[in-house]
């Protein structure tokens, strides 16, 4: 049976490479059929945001990647209720599926992964 | 399932203990190595916050950080060397580093 | 004290029942895949490797070393170091040759930032390339594979 991995994403969306090259990871994953858990934690959950327009800055939609997940069987989700709360953005988000989870949630969660990589 | 959570970064200009802090497991352990060993630094909140962490929470760090730093180590805290930084990766079901 | 030592010889014996202490399990051979996120420079570069030579140096095996992010540079056969200062792009490659480790750079990464090996060098037309043995360049599926293959996935980046 696979290991299960879990990515926790914590960048915002152009800070650098860091949030394409997590979700990177993820779709890879899912290509290969591994069981893969995307988690967006603090600033990561500002890639959620569905007020976004990245050509302003001559960047890439990361919103069409993450549109992507489910179709590369990257169906596992989740936010953390407390991240989005602090940047005001729990009504602003995109229509990715995401669970909202708080702290007891996310610990949980961690919990039930084999591997976590926190980007 | 119990997670080694590894953190490197100051916790004075980042969010990464806080963040940690706030999603530790009742079996986690933490372990400070790099910048994140001046969490220790005393008559600092965020050695307080670690002081205040339930006792079930194992806190270790890097031995060659804490001393290249000059650190007094409370008491809660187990130094590590390298071999023993392995080990700890084994004794946890995985390893968390907080990248 | 019973329960950590259940709990322990549960989680690496699918829950069998039978007692081994906890310092005993520390001594099994574990297999680890290890990940480096950050440049040379960076003290975890150097940590990577310090853990990379204990794992070995306690009887564990390493499935894959895997350079992603700034990484990659970790692997250039540019860096120059000052003659007083720890070469660490050497340290990992004589390591790497010395253990006949496979150490892998991911080539998405290694590109976006301009390590190039002859053949992606000749690719893109690019004046030289920076990236020799023992480094491959490749994909994820290889972090994916020896996250896989591996007991455990240890990462190193940051400061």
């Amino acid at each position: 049976m696979s290991k299960s991995l879990l990515i926790i994403s914590r960048q915002a969306p152009w800070s650098g490479p860091g949030a394409r090259e997590a979700l990177d990871i993820a779709l890879a994953g899912g290509a290969f059929d591994l069981p893969i858990g995307l988690l967006f934690l603090d600033d990561g959950v500002f890639q959620l945001s569905g007020a976004q327009q990245p050509a302003n800055l001559q960047q890439k939609d990361l919103g069409a990647n993450l549109q992507a997940l489910p179709m590369f069987g990257v169906e596992a989700l989740y936010a953390s209720q407390r991240s989005l709360e602090e940047r005001g953005l729990q009504d602003q988000l995109s229509s990715l599926a995401v669970e909202r989870l708080d702290d007891a949630g996310l610990s949980a969660l961690i919990d039930r992964y084999d591997q976590v990589l926190t980007l | 399932m119990a997670t080694l959570h590894v953190l490197s970064h100051s916790p004075f200009t980042d969010s990464r203990l806080s963040s940690c802090l706030r999603l530790l497991g009742s079996q986690d352990a933490l372990l400070l190595c790099g910048d994140a060993v001046y969490a220790l630094q005393a008559g600092s909140a965020q050695r307080q916050a670690l002081e205040l962490m339930p006792e079930a929470i194992a806190l270790y760090a890097l031995d060659e950080d804490v001393q290249a730093r000059g650190l007094v180590q409370p008491a809660r805290l187990t130094l590590v060397d390298y071999p023993a930084f392995v080990a700890l990766s084994c004794q946890y079901d995985k390893v968390n580093t907080w990248l | 004290m019973l329960a950590s030592l259940f709990y322990a010889c549960n989680a690496h014996l699918g829950g069998s029942g039978f007692i081994i202490p906890a310092n005993w399990l520390a001594g099994f051979a574990m297999k680890f895949a290890i990940a480096l996120f950050s440049p040379p420079y960076a003290p975890s570069s150097r940590r990577a490797l310090r853990f990379a030579q204990a794992a070995l140096a306690s009887g564990h095996e390493i499935v894959r070393l895997f350079f992603y992010q700034d990484g990659v540079h970790s692997a250039s056969s540019n860096v120059v170091c000052a003659q007083d200062e720890v070469d660490l792009p050497r340290e990992w490659r004589e390591f790497v040759h010395a253990q006949q480790l496979d150490g892998v750079v991911c080539i998405a990464a290694a590109l976006r930032r301009g390590v190039l090996n002859d053949d992606e060098a000749q690719r893109y037309s690019r004046t030289a390339a920076n990236l020799d043995a023992p480094w491959e360049l490749s994909g994820l599926g290889q972090l994916h594979e020896a996250a896989q293959l591996a007991d455990r996935l240890v990462c190193f980046g940051g400061p």
